[in-house]
């Protein structure tokens, strides 16, 4: 069928798919439009394929370019030209992408015969041309040089020279990834290799000597050794591994590896190394005895793969000149050595992270040019130092602060906190502003970067995680914290290093560490303050504060320094109570309390400067999501939060806009008015006309002259004005014309608003269906005599909160809006404001807003709300007697319509694990309605019968629950039997009067409670753990 | 009329459609002649294959604590632009992998990002239903963030893909959960012209997606939920050009083929579908029967410069590598080593085509380049 003439139709933006509206008139001009462009479109596809030819034409072009670029698997250069029929639309022909640069590498096959496996060097291409120190035998020298031009021999047969394409992303990027990996185990392998339990060799001087020999650069000779140990082990996992020679059997491994460290003891002495280590003194002489047994195996080995590490890193820096690449690998060493140690090593030591390569002092490790004025920034783990040209290569996107790349992931040089975010000049002239404080922030916040809390010991107990974060984040927390064992009296707060005096009173009562030992600061006078046995310094502090110590007394001290004997109730003074004990402790070098370690009154103050570790300030952030059906009232919770809890709720620029809408709002309002008023003076027209019908004396001519007079006419200048607004409303375009026609119409708002007939419109104006109810809010104040609506559409309005709270669609009318806000100090005066309330009111709380209509069926960008703290759903309780029409057209209840969204929301992947909190809103009109509407009017609430006492008249009194009040609880049951059953959870129900800032206040409070609860959920489950954890470990002491 | 007789005839009028679109089909499918697949096949074209090392992924790009929800190249440099559920955009150098620029938005619900064709601004849109402008080259704030330099708003709902119009630093389109797509013009923020929302030719639901052609920037294509794909004249906005219809689900990228007569789809229904914009046929479904019959969506696709592989990233953290000519799956980045470990949400292939850049829910966005013939252990 065909309908020609319908045909140009088609070309007036009339489209097949149209489902039938109603709107669009004659049904049956739909229809035909319909089946009109179908067949054209049939007619229209079959013209185009006999065009077109065969879809195989994309096949050829296809082939035509297949071995192009991106596949050269297949590089059949052959151009399909099977082009049988000569097609007009030649398509295909040649590529005309964009040119392609040679700037991005380029992928260069590579020879597996020519990747480097292993192999050594000739000695003469480093020695000359390579700055590269040289290694020094240790104490066997003439062994070694007697086995070592063999070891070359052998290992330059399989030597060769690596021509690592310098452009050569793959070669380079396995390479990265290899070392990150392989280095990882290794890693780990090394830390258990040289922390072998102290009676064998030392506990972890090995681990962390090599690293300092390093540093200091002190020991050339053993230093070397260290430095070549490590450069394997990143580079072990590279590609295959060659044995470096016969001789490295696993028996030997052992007594290598002992040599090894015990030379590195020897190392460390001679570097002088200050920091105490439990070390063996008595095995350290047994090592030594040993160390003329050093195979000269090992030490070959290390010569060349430290070679290795250099050519390694020289290919990473797209140098030109083609490295000489030896490899060796020693891991057969280690892994021996793992099996021989491990089984005596109970405790957990971190691995270490050692530079890749080994330099001469001062030099760029990476470059290897530079001497030791030249300025270098310092890796913060490996402790590698790069000259400014080779700084950024080698440390690549710092996504955890300055360490190599191949460091990225390890805990830092502990020796080095104290410059962590401190960053270098160098930096700061190779890097814009924005970037070094990227990279600081990186550096100071990054998990890895923190403080292990293992490494510190609290009272003989190594500390948890959390522990760490309380003692970091309490008001005063200690100063410079470093990893070692310490004190701490948990009554007075009192603070020091194990078996010294007090160094500083940090904030009491934090739950870290064990119990405190009597023996903690070592002291000897039998004098105890809270079970520690005091020292010297501190008894004499005592005796010139004028606190009686004779007969070795059991103080019992508090935190703000009252004292009491031990068993007794009364306070017997304040030590620091005098001024000259402050000065009397600062002279003995004692801690004095801090100001805000005082309790109670100077807390606010002190919260301002508390220090938290920064990295929590990221969590700090609590998403609240506040969803709705359209119309729940989420927009004026949204506006109410912003009043409350912002100091300018809104911009000028948002005021203004506001103010714009507003007016347009009114000006609808009044055009509706004005409708009702045509329909009412019809009504009444009509009513007139049948009583003068009725009446039979109706004479053409009278009725005419007459002028049809009725209570809602109105004079001919408002008619017009009325006709042009209600044209306008009817095309649509009333929020375009009208803001800024306002200045003209205003008068005559004025003199419509006094005009009977508009009096009389607005006393009905409950029968107009379409007018807001807040409406009202906009056109009168107070009496009926001085309309707000004239005072609107003055120009120089400004919207007050209460009208922007009152005013619809001003916020954001599109998808989402989010405020950041935290609840104000004044928490803090409620009475249940406890500490965890303190500690909360430094939480920032972000409340967003989304919009209802963007919700489909499987609203995918949902789930970028995963991270959302709280759901917050609102419903209005009015809705139960509305109706409105769903996505499908059909008409329902607006509390149905909720519901179902309620439950889409419930049941969404993305928050099944997030508390809900239901907002039932609009409680006070509801209260209002339910008088008049009965419950059952929304189906689901059909079953309500609310057993109300006959004597309505005082049912106001606290004994006999309102009618809303039962509908209430009885909607909230509805919808918490809803939740249970659909998640098995418990549903947080709230009720609301959106108008009310109280209301909203309380309402947001209450989801903060719920937070709370939530947080201290896992709490418990944690202090039980590290109840059973602390028994473990002191079983196995 | 009554309201009975109403809907009477307005099922008959879908029933008529209904019927009318099932003989276009059929009509369609007696004019579909050869199948692509057997074509090459008959051609003797045997099907590309990749060793697990042909293409390693060579740099991963680590910056973002957020899902990376978008990426981009520079048509010219190596450059890279990324956005992130942690509401920042980062301007990567993917030689380097360093970061040139960290921008932080103002909403950040952040869905699409793109790079001028100059390489000196980008683009991105998110849930706030604007799409903003940064300029690179601007001088940053005193907190050291770049400002928006325009303001892109007029969508009623969220921005989920735009793209610049090629060799066009002042032209962008967007598509909108509102259903519409959007033609602007950067320089004075307005509407060009706008796809489909009011004129009843266009999407019936959120669109997801935009591709540009490359040959022809006049011809642009754009996915969304009603499952169907549309190809649109820039000039005519009145109307689609033409409505490609196939898929079972919502379609959450299209992709323009290299030489701008085809496109590709990929959709909710866990398959890529390969359109010929010329006859409206469908050339090819990519599918893979999953093993543990789990749902995983495409959500997103890249040609290689040639054409001959399509690259798609799935829900479940796979990454096929598709054989365009004979439908077979050459390799799946998901299963190699050091892949992602969440879902793939976008990939791109840089402009000439050595490299293949992949972000993930992970929050790592990784480089991956073709390795040659190499035997790696």
């Amino acid at each position: 069928m065909s309908f020609p003439i319908l045909g140009p139709l088609l070309y007036h933006g009339r489209r097949p798919n149209i489902p039938w509206s109603p709107v669009l008139g004659s049904f049956l001009e739909v229809m035909l439009v319909v089946v009109a462009v179908l067949d054209m479109a049939l007619a229209e596809m079959d013209h185009a394929i006999r065009v077109f030819g065969d879809t195989c034409t994309y096949a050829r072009w296809v082939l035509k370019f297949e071995g192009f670029d991106f596949e050269k698997k297949d590089m059949s250069l052959e151009v399909a030209t099977v082009v049988e029929d000569a097609v007009e639309y030649s398509f295909a022909m040649e590529y005309h992408g964009p040119p392609i640069t040679r700037e991005l590498p380029r992928a260069v096959p590579i020879n597996v015969d020519r990747i480097p496996v292993a192999a050594v060097v000739s000695p003469t291409p480093f020695s000359d041309n390579l700055s590269l120190p040289v290694v020094q035998p240790i104490s066997a020298t003439d062994i070694l040089s007697k086995k070592l031009p063999k070891d070359l021999k052998l290992s330059s047969s399989s030597a060769e020279l690596l021509t690592v394409s310098p452009t050569s992303v793959i070669a380079f990027d396995l390479r990265n990834n290899e070392v990150s990996e392989g280095s990882y185990s290794k890693e780990l392998g090394l830390g258990t290799e040289t922390s072998v339990s102290p009676s064998s060799v030392n506990n972890s001087l090995g681990e962390r000597e090599p690293e300092n020999c390093l540093s200091n650069d002190i020991c050339a000779l053993s230093g070397e050794l260290s430095s070549d140990f490590e450069c394997c082990n990143p580079n072990g996992g590279f590609v295959g591994r060659v044995e470096s020679s016969g001789a490295l059997g696993s028996s030997d491994s052992f007594e290598k590896s002992r040599e090894f460290s015990g030379s590195l003891s020897k190392s460390r002495l001679s570097s002088g190394f200050k920091e105490s280590i439990d070390f063996n003194e008595s095995n350290r002489t047994d090592w030594e005895s040993n160390e003329s047994v050093l195979s000269v195996d090992y030490l070959s080995s290390r010569v060349s793969s430290r070679k290795f590490g250099d050519g390694n890193h020289e290919s990473n820096c797209d140098v030109r000149r083609a490295p000489v690449v030896t490899f060796c690998d020693i891991e057969s060493d280690d892994e021996n050595i793992n099996e021989e140690f491990s089984r005596s090593e109970p405790e957990v030591v971190r691995a270490k992270k050692e530079p890749a390569i080994k330099v001469r002092k001062g030099a760029c490790y990476r470059c290897l040019k530079g001497n030791r004025f030249t300025e270098k920034e310092v890796c913060m783990v490996c402790d590698a130092k790069y000259c400014s040209s080779c700084v950024l290569r080698a440390m690549g996107s710092v996504p955890e602060g300055r360490k190599c790349v191949t460091c990225i992931g390890f805990p830092i040089d502990e020796s080095k906190r104290a410059y962590l975010g401190k960053c270098s000049r160098m930096l700061k002239r190779l890097l814009n502003d924005l970037e070094v404080r990227q990279i600081m922030k990186a550096e100071k916040l990054c998990e890895v970067n923190q403080l292990p809390p293992e490494y510190i010991c609290v009272n003989g107990r190594p500390l948890y995680h959390e522990e760490l974060i309380m003692l970091q984040s309490c008001s005063n927390p200690p100063k410079k914290l470093k990893p070692g064992n310490y004190w701490y009296d948990k009554v007075s707060g009192l603070w020091g290093k194990e078996g010294q005096k007090p160094s500083q009173i940090i904030s009491p009562h934090l739950n870290v560490g064990g119990p405190i030992k009597s023996d903690a600061s070592n002291g000897n006078t039998q004098v105890y303050i809270n079970g520690r046995e005091i020292t010297k310094v501190e008894l004499r502090m005592l005796k010139l504060a004028g606190v009686q110590c004779a007969g070795n007394p059991h103080f019992w001290v508090n935190e703000d320094g009252s004292y009491q004997e031990e068993g007794q109730k009364n306070t017997k003074g304040y030590i620091w109570g005098k001024a000259g004990t402050k000065l009397l402790c600062a002279v003995l070098s004692l801690p004095v309390p801090s100001k805000s370690s005082y309790p109670s009154g100077e807390q606010a103050t002190s919260m301002n400067n508390w220090s938290r570790p920064d990295y929590g300030e990221e969590r700090a952030i609590q998403k609240l999501l506040l969803i709705g059906y359209s119309g729940s009232g989420t927009s004026t919770i949204f506006k109410q939060a912003r009043i409350l809890y912002k100091d300018t709720p809104f911009s000028e620029d948002e005021r203004e806009h506001i103010k714009l809408v507003i007016q347009s709002h009114v000006y609808s309002y009044i055009g509706i008015l004005l409708e009702g008023r045509e329909r009412f003076e019809e009504e009444s027209l009509n009513e007139l006309r049948q009583n003068q019908s009725c009446d039979g004396s109706t004479p053409a001519g009278h009725l005419e002259g007459n002028g049809e007079e009725t209570l809602y006419s109105i004079c001919p200048r408002l008619k017009a004005f009325s006709d042009w607004l209600l044209k306008i409303m009817a095309s649509g375009t009333l929020e375009a014309i009208f803001p800024a026609a306002s200045r003209e119409y205003a008068p005559l708002v004025e003199e419509l608003w006094s005009s009977a007939a508009f009096q009389a419109t607005y006393k009905r104006r409950s029968e107009l269906e379409t007018l807001p109810s807040v409406a009202s809010y906009f056109l009168e104040q107070g009496d009926l005599k001085t309309s707000k609506a004239v005072e609107i559409l003055k120009p120089d309005y400004k919207p007050s909160d209460l009208d922007i709270l009152y005013a619809e669609h001003v916020t954001s009318p599109n998808g989402l809006s989010c405020v950041d806000f935290s609840f104000p100090e004044s928490a803090y005066d409620d009475d249940d404001a406890d500490s965890g309330d303190l500690h909360d009111s430094l939480l920032r709380y972000q409340l967003i807003r989304l919009q209802a209509k963007g919700f489909g069926e499987n609203c995918k960008w949902l789930e970028m709300f995963e991270d959302a703290r709280i759901v917050i759903f609102c419903v209005s309780l009015n809705d139960y007697d509305q109706f409105a029409v769903d996505g499908d057209g059909n008409l329902l209840n607006k509390m149905m319509l909720s519901k179902r969204f309620f439950e889409n929301m419930v049941t969404h992947p993305t928050f099944d694990q997030i508390d809900f909190l239901l907002l039932l809103n609009k409680f006070d009109s509801f209260e209002e309605k339910i008088e008049q509407v009965p419950l059952s009017k929304c189906d689901w609430f059909d079953d309500f019968h609310p057993v109300m006492s006959r004597n309505r008249s005082n049912s106001n009194n606290a004994n006999h629950p309102t009618m809303g009040q039962l509908g209430f609880h009885y909607i909230a049951v509805k919808f918490k039997r809803l939740f249970s059953a659909l998640t098995g959870r418990k549903l947080y129900v709230s009720l609301l009067k959106g108008l009310e800032p109280n209301s909203v206040d309380a309402a947001l409070k209450y989801a903060r409670e719920i937070l709370n609860w939530d947080e201290e959920r896992p709490n418990f489950s944690l202090s039980e753990y590290s109840v059973y954890s602390t028994e473990a470990s002191s079983f196995s002491h | 009329m009554s309201v009975a007789e109403l809907k009477e005839r307005h099922m008959a009028a879908t029933e008529t459609v209904n019927t009318l679109r099932d003989r276009l089909k059929q009509k369609r499918l007696l004019l579909l002649d050869t199948d692509v697949a057997g074509y090459a096949r008959s051609q003797g074209k045997t099907p590309v294959t990749f060793g697990p090392t042909d293409l390693v992924c060579c740099r991963t790009l680590q910056g973002h604590t957020g899902k990376v929800y978008s990426l981009d190249w520079t048509p010219e440099k190596n450059r890279i632009v990324s956005a992130s559920q942690d509401g920042r955009l980062i301007v990567w150098n993917a030689l380097t992998s360093q970061k040139t620029h960290a921008i932080k938005l103002p909403c950040a619900w952040v869905m699409t990002c793109a790079f001028s064709p100059s390489g000196q601004s980008v683009a991105c849109g998110g849930l706030d239903s604007m799409c903003s402008i940064f300029n690179l080259n601007s001088p940053t704030d005193k907190d050291g963030n770049l400002p928006v330099s325009r303001m892109l708003s007029g969508h009623k709902g969220y921005v989920s893909s735009c793209q610049y119009v090629p060799d066009e630093d002042t032209h962008l389109i967007t598509a909108s959960g509102d259903q519409t797509c959007v033609l602007w013009d950067i320089t004075t923020g307005l509407r060009t012209s706008v796809f489909g929302g009011e004129f009843q030719s266009g999407h019936t639901a959120d669109v997801l997606s935009v591709s540009i052609n490359g040959s022809n920037s006049r011809m642009f294509v754009s996915g969304s939920c009603d499952s169907t794909a549309r190809l649109w004249d820039t000039r005519v906005a009145s109307r689609a050009v033409r409505t490609f219809h196939g898929h079972e689900g919502d379609v959450n990228t299209v992709k323009f083929f290299p030489d701008g007569n085809r496109f590709g789809t990929g959709s909710d229904d866990g398959t890529c579908r390969l359109f010929d914009i010329r006859t409206g046929h469908q050339l090819q479904e990519y599918s893979q029967p999953n093993s543990d019959n789990e749902v995983r969506h495409v959500t997103s696709i890249a040609f290689s410069v040639s054409g001959r592989l399509l690259f798609a990233g799935y829900t479940n953290g796979d990454c096929y590598v598709w054989d365009t000519l004979l439908a077979q799956v050459v390799l799946n980045l998901g299963s190699l080593q050091n892949s992602h470990d969440g879902r793939i949400s976008c990939l791109g292939l840089s402009a000439d085509g050595s490299a293949l850049c992949t972000g993930s829910w992970d929050t790592n966005l990784k480089i991956w380049a073709f390795g040659g013939y190499r035997k790696v252990i």
